[in-house]
């Protein structure tokens, strides 16, 4: 109990933390909010009109204050460039980006786990060398490369897919129009699948190596046995917690995806937002990205403090 | 039951082909146990798990023949072997930690090979596993059916393998090194539990271990195993008092004993055990041996029948009467001698030293749990004294061998060296007296810096210290080799080139190399293998009188301590319970825990083997919240009331002896009264 | 001296001659045994001569712009056909490589040099400070790293320096983590405890002790960082944010390529891309076996 709460807070602490730093840092990089909303064209006297009327010439510190109380009102501010509040510009584009990181990740994992254990088992024999080199090799390759690679061979030369994902508003899209979600869906899966099954390969390793897998033997337990009553359970757990740790880099690798197939998302939001210097939004967004990469490490430790907590009792 | 004939197991590491096992014949007859004993490399694991068909990746039988009852189990099939495992034949594996699924209930693990064998349904396999985990001695066995292994102490967790192994009731059961791991009053339980099952089932059992202490009092039959090879094999009587192969016989002089001399030097086996990927060219243990003749070297001794039934030995010169008495070789006469030190002023004083450790502090807001590792210490260390300290895991003594060094401070309490405070100094207050605390450490491999050469180990603490020239501290480093046998040429390797044995004596050397007051020693001998043990300890015992150091000998192993200090402390959980001259404590115990450690303690003594033992039972109690009062009387027979309310004072019962119990073995030279007792207790 | 010691003097020290010593060359020496040492090292010495040799075997114009001569596919004179300002594509992907190479270099050993610094001072010193120093590493690391990156990229002007900097600015915190786990676990072994025995001070426990036993961590350590380095700056250079003409890079060639992709200039893509994957392969093997040449050695 004591310990979820220490855990907490030191969660609200490192958020505190990030949105400190992302504000400074865009504070300092970016040209002022009134030049942003006004343009280059407009004059020098608006933009400084502009920022003293809207409190943009207060010391930063307090300018990070008001920020700060107004992200606790919900309000996550407002973009002059497309004149949206930009939690309502989240919003629309965040349940489809989920909807397609989420299908990537179980897409990515039903390969991967068996896979990885399937590797483990069969160590030094063919599908492991011929699994780690195409891994190795992909693993090598930048995900917008596999996408345009996927693009070249199942948009161009055989007219299989779309080259543009689904532009529908619905975030369902993944299941109602597969076909043009295809290779955005496959582009994740590979870049994941890489990662996970080398892991779930040597963590299944790691188990197998262990002396109770050698003691379920010796009661007399066939492979299957050992491997699904006594390796299976182990051998997830690390992957499990894995997952957890890795959405920051699936978000990112969202965004690529995103750019590549034109599938508009968050990600695409960032890099438009990127190219049109819509710092309000890239701030909110580079903050929930924050947000969810601490919560995310948080629900990983408490499954892992679970687990040590056992430990620790039985010491 | 089970016959083994020429067995040979190869195994395959890439291009690299090593024999762990060649040529070994062994009986084992139905209802008896046969021990298989032997020191690293012997090959005796190797040959349970090619019993049971268990052989690493790349191992396999390149000749011979293993019959189980009319069954070649040789080139056995997969599922007619699956059948036999755990069913006929079952094993018990050292270490029960990992060898206990960690996200499975103990419950399920043991009605597995129910499962598996009988065809049982869950719930009726978990019905019979409850009945088995009672058998084993687990107390409360139904509500430790949901437990998971790492729940349970170690002694407990081995139960559970037995239980597990035992629970189709196999004919054979193999036990490798089954409690090793364990303490040695926890080790004699299970030990015994083992032999009780063993004879209620009617089972035979082959049990592997290095400690011939061991299979004198629990094996019928012994067989040793040197090289990968059988050496010697017989009646276990028969083979302590008519021992034939020269290595059986130095391996039984090398050991000491409980009831050492100490101004006599151990026997002593030069060299190390042979490594298994060595090509084999006659006697393996010739480099090593005595008696070794060109013959040995060349030719493969052959087993011949020696005295008593069925006694086999394969040595081109066994040991005949005459050898049997071995010369004795005395200590130089020069140094302190024992008997002189009364004389000598106190060097190191310890006063009422505690230890706590906070609890991981995984977020622990709530109640501050704590370690209490040392409760209350108190002894003196006289110059040119050895001082031993003797406890089971937890006691604390690890801990308190840190404190007299100075590496950790203490959380109360002090350490006087000659008089000056030492413990909880900056290691600028502590100054010059740094160098006159040293220790020695128990694992050589972890001490020395891996990435260092030899001769820059040695140097370094007289280049921190700023001792001498680089050449007259080379010159330094050449004498403190040769000071504990080893050549230069040893400078430039680096620690992992260096044997274990080796390695002790550089960490040894290393520590000599300021020329302390002071030595501590932790568990110096614990991490070798036994035939090395007696060469180490021969060096610290001379080098000990040699230099008139004060030392303290820290060590779970009695036999060690006996033999190399004049005084010694008992620790149980952190508190000195007993401590005094080493002849007194061993000969006539005044705590009942000192009494149980010495009963407890296996003896490679035949004529020993039946006397009825006064063993400590029960578990150890957790360290975060110790027994009120006496912290030994949840495991005492003597226990009383008074016991749990007010904690025992140490307290004379001779000359140099003192004890910190209610109702001591040894009468009291002073009786207290119940007042005074509670007076005291409530002191503290 | 007594008997016993005489006879162990004489001891023999048997099969050392077959035992290697810890030496740079010995870990060498097992590298070039591995087979993804050995195709990790070759491929990456051939890549690098390809790209700094190579201009001198096969020179090329990379600074007057042919529109005459743009976007023509494999033919004579142009062994891979030339780009949309009129660039020979060979040329300009050994141009592309030598700055991809430095970057990536650049990059890792300036985060690799920062990591280890920051995480050896904060696993030493330990306590308070250690806790503040890693808050600020997991502050900086919950932040998606792409982000990061391109908000930064996109206000300043890409050079090669510039770029170098940003991407080891954020790079430079996993190697912290990675040094500080490693100091840590080394700070209880025994041979440090050894060391304050003897009275060493925190330098000397840095620097004789600490340091040598990290060193295998920390090459393997930037091996890895200058792939995911190279990786990134593909991506930047792709998202439109890499170098900027006439200056360029693998990225930015795959950039300035991909517009052409419905129109089938694959030899503006895929070459380069091949190169970008080839690279990053033969540093992830070598980093690979570096690895595990180094894990074998220390007991």
């Amino acid at each position: 109990m004591w310990f979820l709460l220490r855990r907490v807070l030191v969660s609200l602490v490192v958020l505190l933390g990030i949105s400190l730093v992302v504000f400074l840092m865009l504070n300092l990089i970016s040209d002022s909010p009134g030049r942003a909303a006004l343009g280059q064209q407009a004059s020098q006297a608006a933009v400084d009109a502009f920022n003293r009327e809207h409190g943009y010439d207060r010391p930063v510190l307090i300018q990070y204050v008001d920020y700060l109380l107004q992200l606790l009102r919900g309000d996550l501010g407002r973009s002059y460039k497309l004149n949206e509040e930009v939690g309502t510009l989240l919003l629309q584009n965040a349940p489809r980006s989920a909807m397609l990181s989420l299908a990537g990740l179980v897409l990515a994992l039903v390969i991967a786990i068996p896979l990885g254990i399937l590797q483990a088992v069969r160590r030094g024999r063919f599908i492991d060398r011929a699994a780690t080199s195409i891994s190795y090799l992909l693993y090598a390759t930048p995900s917008f490369l596999i996408a345009l690679v996927l693009i070249g061979i199942f948009s161009q030369t055989i007219p299989l897919f779309p080259a543009e994902a689904s532009q529908s508003s619905s975030p369902w899209v993944v299941f109602t129009d597969p076909r043009s979600m295809a290779l955005p869906l496959i582009t994740l899966a590979i870049t994941n699948v890489v990662v996970f099954a080398q892991y779930q390969r040597s963590a299944a390793l790691e188990q197998l190596g262990m002396d109770y897998i050698r003691v379920a033997r010796a009661k007399g337990a066939s492979e299957r046995i050992v491997l699904t009553r006594h390796l299976l359970r182990n051998a997830i757990t690390p992957i499990i917690t894995l997952v957890g740790v890795l959405i920051p880099t699936l978000l990112a690798g969202n965004l690529i995806v995103e750019a590549v197939f034109n599938y508009p998302g968050l990600g695409l939001l960032f890099l438009n937002s990127l190219h049109r210097e819509d710092y309000p939004v890239l701030l909110a967004y580079t903050l929930i990205g924050g947000a969810l990469t601490v919560i995310g490490n948080l629900v990983a430790d408490l499954v892992v403090a679970r687990a040590d907590r056992r430990i620790e009792l039985g010491r | 039951m089970l016959t083994i004939r020429d067995l040979s197991v190869e195994i395959t590491h890439g291009d690299r082909i090593v024999r762990p096992v060649t040529g070994v014949d062994l009986e084992l007859h139905r209802g008896e146990t046969l021990g298989i004993v032997g020191e690293t490399g012997s090959g005796k694991s190797m040959t349970g798990l090619a019993v049971m068909g268990m052989l690493p990746g790349g191992g396999r039988v390149v000749s011979g023949s293993i019959d189980f009852d009319g069954t070649e189990l040789v080139g056995l099939g997969d599922a007619a072997y699956r059948r036999i495992r755990g069913n006929d034949i079952s094993m018990v594996f050292q270490d029960s930690m990992t060898s206990l699924n960690p996200t499975r209930s103990v419950g399920d693990q043991v009605a597995e090979p129910l499962q598996l064998h009988r065809g049982m349904s869950l719930r009726a396999a978990r019905r019979s596993a409850a009945e088995m985990l009672a058998l084993v001695g687990i107390p409360r066995p139904q509500e430790r059916m949901g437990d998971f292994p790492h729940q349970l102490s170690g002694g407990m967790r081995q139960r559970v393998m037995i239980a597990m192994a035992l629970i189709c009731e196999p004919r054979v059961l193999i036990a490798d090194e089954p409690t090793t791991a364990l303490d040695v009053t926890i080790q004699a339980e299970i030990l015994e539990l083992l032999g009780e099952l063993k004879q209620q089932l009617g089972m035979a059992m082959i049990l592997v271990t290095h400690d011939m202490g061991v299979v004198v009092r629990h094996a019928d039959r012994v067989g040793v195993m040197y090289g990968g090879r059988l050496v010697e094999t017989g009646r276990t009587a028969d083979l302590f008092r008519s021992t034939r192969h020269q290595y059986t016989h130095a391996l039984l002089a090398s050991i000491p004993t409980l009831a050492q001399d100490k101004d006599v030097e151990l026997f002593s086996i030069p060299g190390s055990p042979p490594d298994p990927a060595d090509p084999q060219i006659g006697c393996r243990f010739a480099p090593r041996c005595a008696a070794a003749t060109e013959r040995c070297r060349t030719e493969t001794p052959r087993p011949v029948a020696g005295p008593g039934e069925g006694h086999l030995f394969a040595c081109w010169n066994p040991v005949d009467e005459r050898q049997a008495t071995r010369e004795v070789r005395r200590f130089d006469a020069s140094g302190i001698a024992s008997s002189e030190t009364d004389a000598q002023p106190v060097r190191l004083s310890v006063v009422d030293l505690r230890k706590e450790h906070p609890v991981s502090a995984k977020g622990v807001f709530g109640r501050r749990r704590s370690v209490k590792a040392v409760a209350g210490v108190s002894f003196e260390v006289r110059a040119g004294e050895a001082f031993g300290l003797v406890g089971e895991s937890g006691c604390g003594k690890s801990s308190l061998g840190r404190m007299l060094v100075a590496l950790d401070a203490p959380t109360s309490g002090e350490v006087l060296l000659d008089g000056d405070r030492v413990s909880g100094l900056s290691p600028r207050r502590l100054g010059s007296r740094r160098a006159k605390l040293q220790m020695m450490f128990q694992d050589s491999h972890a001490s020395l810096d891996p990435k260092m050469r030899i001769d820059a180990i040695l140097c370094e603490p007289m280049i921190i210290q700023g001792i001498g020239t680089a050449e007259e501290r080379a010159e330094r480093a050449r004498a403190l080799l040769a000071g504990v046998g080893l050549g230069a040429s040893i400078l430039e390797r680096y620690p992992h080139e260096l044997s274990g044995g080796q390695r002790q004596r550089i960490g040894l050397a290393r520590a000599l190399a300021l020329d302390p007051d002071v030595l501590v020693a932790d568990e110096p001998v614990s991490a070798l293998d036994v035939s090395i043990r007696s060469q180490v300890l021969n060096l610290m015992r001379g080098i000990q009188r040699e230099r008139g150091l004060s030392s303290v000998v820290i060590s779970h192993d009695l036999a060690v301590v006996r033999y190399l200090v004049d005084r010694v402390g008992v620790m149980y959980l952190g508190a000195l319970v007993e401590v005094g001259a080493t002849d007194e404590v061993y000969t006539r115990p005044a705590h009942p825990y000192t009494a149980g450690l010495l009963a407890a303690v296996p003896v490679a003594d035949p004529d020993l083997a039946d006397t009825p033992v006064d063993r400590v039972h029960g578990e150890l109690p957790s360290p975060l919240d110790p027994p009120s009062g006496c912290r030994f009387r949840t495991r005492c027979p003597l226990a009383t009331d008074l016991c749990a309310r007010v904690e025992p004072v140490l307290e004379d019962v001779g000359d140099d002896h003192a004890v910190a119990c209610h109702f001591p073995l040894q009468p009291k030279l002073r009786e207290t009264t119940t007042a005074e007792a509670l007076t005291a207790g409530e002191a503290r | 001296m007594s008997t016993a010691r005489a006879e162990v003097a004489a001891e023999e020290l048997p099969s050392l001659a077959t035992r290697n010593p810890i030496s740079r060359s010995a870990v060498l020496r097992s590298l070039w045994r591995s087979r993804t040492g050995r195709t990790g090292a070759v491929l990456l010495v051939v890549l690098v001569l390809f790209c700094y040799l190579g201009p001198l075997i096969h020179p090329t114009n990379q600074t007057d712009v042919d529109l005459l001569n743009a976007a023509l596919p494999p033919g004579d004179g142009f062994p891979l056909g030339t780009d949309s300002n009129g660039f020979d594509v060979l040329g300009r992907l050994m141009q592309g490589g030598q700055v991809s190479l430095q970057i990536g270099l650049l990059a890792a050993v300036f985060a690799t040099t920062l990591g280890t610094i920051y995480g050896a001072v904060a696993g030493l010193v330990g306590g308070v400070v250690d806790g503040i120093m890693m808050r600020v590493v997991d502050v900086l690391l919950s932040i998606p790293f792409l982000f990061f990156v391109l908000i930064i990229a996109a206000r300043f002007t890409a050079t090669p320096l510039t770029l170098s900097l940003v991407i080891g600015g954020f790079s430079w915190l996993v190697a912290a983590r990675l040094i500080r786990g490693e100091v840590l676990s080394l700070r209880v072994r025994e041979f440090v405890s050894a060391a304050r025995l003897m009275g060493a001070s925190n330098r000397r426990l840095i620097f004789s002790h600490l340091i040598p036993n990290t060193f295998g961590v920390i090459i393997v350590n930037l091996t890895f960082q200058v792939a995911d380095s190279i990786i990134v700056l593909a991506a930047l250079g792709y998202l439109g944010f890499g170098l900027s003409y006439p200056v360029t890079d693998w990225g930015s060639q795959l950039s300035s390529g991909v517009s052409f992709l419905a129109a089938d200039y694959w030899w503006l893509i895929y070459p380069v891309g091949g190169f970008i994957v080839l690279t990053v392969l033969a540093l992830n093997l070598l980093g690979d076996a570096l690895r595990d040449a180094i894990e074998h050695r220390s007991p």
